[in-house]
């Protein structure tokens, strides 16, 4: 059984109209009217109000339809971007779907180690002593550890 | 033709199928924004502007997420807002010399003070005091035939939030209804 409160929620929210309430609802609100006064006069005061909606006059728009027609219609060109984001959000195709967002997402890393691989951005790694990582360890290969930590100590 | 079959070839740059489509939503459309605006010149400007949108955008409409007629209105809406943000200050201008020139004619022509032409104008009113979002859920329920849900997707809100508006829509015009009724049975008893 539902409420008053409840019945005129219902009766704003889907109209006067019963028959056009929900179909599990419809019963509950014809049992309901039927014992409640002050719902049928709640339901009147809609439906007078629904009437007057309905009243109420909209004009012809004549000539309208022959304007919207009659436009100049631009010329379907589709934007860098937006064929980018066609290409990486498809609307069809599950693989498609999944593999173009994730490819998408490795462009920028493959395009940063590409870039890191062929420009130093300024850091100098080459010095007048040592000019590569293997001059290095070949230098330190040489060094005598045992007699310099004897000397030391 | 179905909707989908259509707007492929909409997108395709084909003329005679944006025909059919204008000819199929042109009434809902501009009625939509009609009782948004209550104006028919720009009714019509922006009837033209949302086919517009549509031919230029029909790649973007997603059969699968919404009906044709839901993304039109959609776009209807959008730019019935955008206008309304734009002309607030001229429209109250303009609806405070409306309501002058209307109680002007009133005692002019004692005819139009009938109960019935009363109310019709006074809902008239009443509707464009509505808020938007009350106005446009009104109208897309109960003169666009939209389903809750589906008004809820064309307003890009919760049905909750929907039917909440729609609520306090109908209350503020029942009220307004009302209040002309008594006005007019104090006349008559007077």
């Amino acid at each position: 059984m539902i409420t008053f409160d409840e019945f005129s929620r219902l009766i704003v929210v889907h109209g006067a109209n019963l028959a056009a309430w929900p179909s599990g609802l419809q019963r509950a609100g014809e049992d309901f009217i039927a014992g409640s006064e002050e719902a049928r006069a709640l339901m009147n005061d809609y439906l007078e109000l629904e009437q007057q909606l309905d009243l109420l006059p909209v004009p012809a728009f004549t000539g309208l339809e022959t304007r919207i027609l009659g436009q100049p219609l631009p010329p379907h060109t589709v934007s860098p971007l937006d064929q980018l984001l066609d290409w990486l959000l498809p609307n069809s195709g599950f693989v498609s779907r999944l593999w173009q967002p994730v490819a998408g997402a490795c462009l920028p890393l493959a395009f940063g180690i590409i870039l890191g691989n062929f420009y130093s951005f300024g850091v100098a790694f080459e010095s007048d002593e040592i000019e590569y990582w293997e001059d290095e360890l070949s230098m330190l290969s040489l060094n005598n550890y045992s007699e310099s930590d004897f000397n030391e100590g | 033709m179905t909707d989908e079959e259509l707007m492929l070839a909409v997108g395709n740059g084909d003329q005679s199928a944006y025909q059919v489509i204008v000819k199929q939503h042109l009434k809902p459309v501009s009625y939509y924004a009609y009782r948004m605006l209550g104006n028919q010149k720009d009714t019509e400007d922006i009837a033209q502007e949302a086919f517009l949108k549509l031919w230029v955008n029909a790649g973007k409409w997603q059969a699968e997420k919404s009906k044709l007629s839901t993304w039109l209105h959609r776009i209807t809406r959008n730019l019935c807002i955008d206008y309304l943000r734009r002309h607030k200050r001229i429209e109250l201008q303009s609806e405070f010399q409306d309501e002058v020139e209307a109680n002007q004619e009133s005692r002019e022509n004692p005819s139009d003070g009938s109960e019935a032409f009363q109310r019709a104008k006074q809902l008239e009113l009443a509707i464009k005091g509505l808020p938007e979002n009350q106005r446009s859920a009104l109208i897309l329920c109960h003169y666009s035939g939209f389903s809750n849900k589906e008004a809820a997707v064309i307003m890009n809100m919760s049905i909750k939030a929907l039917e909440s508006a729609i609520a306090r829509a109908k209350r503020s015009l029942r009220k307004a209804l009302s209040e002309t009724s008594i006005e007019h049975q104090e006349i008559d008893d007077i």
